[in-house]
């Protein structure tokens, strides 16, 4: 038999792996019928990937921890939702702050001749970002009614906004629920939940009546060192504030979105 | 299109099936698997839409792995091999073989073993493990060379062949 040239070590792996081509598949497998050793070599390669597959295989059927089961529920249900791109919340933030922009210098230019005035959702957000710096370095009194009454904060909360208020679960994600209060909101009743993790960080979420709010796009804002997210999921308007990066409060949205939109 | 909720849970039995064999232990890995998807949670928004979360969250236990490795490297280890081989009897409908091959496994270093799963047992392609690891495609090849080559050795395939050179001496049959 005439010398072949030896099929080279990532040459076995990956026929395989199936990583060759149909062609260096075919010459491999012509190489291999004519080298016992390498062939020995891919058996023995094919066995071991079969004994760990079996080895392994109970995994795949074993029950889901309790623990697991609550992450997965504080997911956004909707994938090509709105609500659910990443990316395209990004390009809604873009577009609001390009907006802003523009507003900007639009009423730069005719400063003078009118009074700017803030839109009916940016006030919303700035009265919670406002309501999340006066209660949130409280010591003593952070809220009203504290989260060991819970079932009757969310019901007295529900009655006073008129509409269905709920207290989302963050504990999977390391946020304890403090509680919460009632609060007053250019005539409008409003409702804050607080939260705080492991390191003392505290975060709140604000809610009332959507009424006077136009744009139900989620927005994020920025203001003195806190960041809000923006959000209207009617009859409720709510924004989530906290001294947090935009990642980490992005995902604490969403995970407050996805809870409060199942019903 | 699944929801995105939908497509994570999808992925958890794979994701527990794999972390399992990386780490030896039950509860390690569901440790692993619960700060998986805590942190996919947190990181939803870099999910790009209609890709397949499989790689995203791969990568994650990945990072999050070697971050565990990193911490526990500062600490003195106090389990020697042989109670490691002793804690990982395996249920008996895994066969007798299944403790030697834990134990083989956990005898890889770490960057191998990850490479021998991946490729091997969730089936992932080379280009799809280098993303995963972050590592080029040529560092995957080697790695999975070396490891399996390693282990064919410690699981007593005779001739204990090593990859890296030499196929040509390592014989057919092996001792079980």
């Amino acid at each position: 038999m005439t010398p072949e040239r030896r099929i080279s070590e990532a040459e076995l792996h990956a026929y395989l792996d199936s990583e060759l081509t149909a062609e260096d598949r075919a010459e491999v497998e012509e190489l291999l019928a004519a080298q016992p050793v390498e062939l020995g070599l891919v058996r023995d390669f094919r066995d071991l990937n079969e004994a760990i597959a079996q080895r392994y295989a109970s995994r795949l059927e074993a029950p889901l921890p309790e623990r697991m089961k609550q992450v997965l529920a504080t997911m956004p249900e909707h994938g090509g939702a709105e609500l659910a791109s990443g990316r395209r919340r990004w390009m809604q933030v873009a577009a609001a702050a390009l907006i802003a922009v523009l507003a900007a210098a639009a009423g730069y230019a005719v400063r003078g001749l009118t009074v700017p005035t803030r839109s009916p959702e940016s006030a919303f957000v700035a009265t919670a970002i406002g309501a999340h710096s006066v209660y949130v370095p409280e010591v003593r009194h952070p809220v009203e009614v504290g989260a060991a009454e819970e079932a009757h904060l969310v019901q007295w909360l529900t009655k006073r906004l008129g509409a269905n208020v709920r207290a989302p679960t963050l504990s999977p994600l390391g946020w304890k629920l403090v509680g919460g209060r009632l609060l007053p909101d250019r005539g409008l009743p409003a409702a804050q939940f607080m939260y705080e993790d492991g390191a003392g960080r505290r975060l709140t979420l604000y809610m009332r009546k959507e009424t006077g709010l136009n744009n139900t796009a989620f927005q994020f804002a920025e203001r003195d060192g806190f960041a809000a997210f923006y959000w209207v999921d009617r009859p409720l308007a709510y924004a989530i504030a906290g001294r947090l990066q935009r990642d980490e409060l992005m995902g604490l949205a969403n995970a407050i979105y996805g809870q409060l939109e199942q019903r | 299109m699944p929801s995105r909720r939908d497509a994570v849970a999808a992925e958890i039995p794979r994701l527990r099936r794999y972390a399992r064999a990386l780490t030896g232990d039950d509860g390690e890995a569901d440790d692993l698997i619960q700060d998986t998807l805590e942190r996919a949670l947190a990181r939803l928004g870099q999910w790009r839409d209609g890709d397949s979360p499989r790689k995203w969250l791969f990568s994650i236990l990945h990072n999050l792995h070697v971050d565990g490795l990193r911490r526990k490297s500062r600490r003195p280890p106090h389990v020697g091999l042989d109670s490691v081989g002793a804690d990982h009897s395996a249920p008996a409908a895994d066969g007798a073989s299944g403790r030697d091959l834990d134990l083989a496994l956990q005898l890889l270093p770490s960057e191998q073993r990850e490479v021998v799963l991946l490729v091997g047992l969730e089936g992932l392609s080379y280009a799809e493990a280098a993303e995963v690891l972050a590592i080029p495609i040529g560092t995957v090849m080697s790695r999975l060379a070396r490891g399996r080559g390693r282990l064919r050795a410690l699981m007593g395939y005779e001739g204990g062949y090593e990859g890296g050179g030499k196929s040509g001496q390592a014989p057919l049959r092996r001792v079980k």
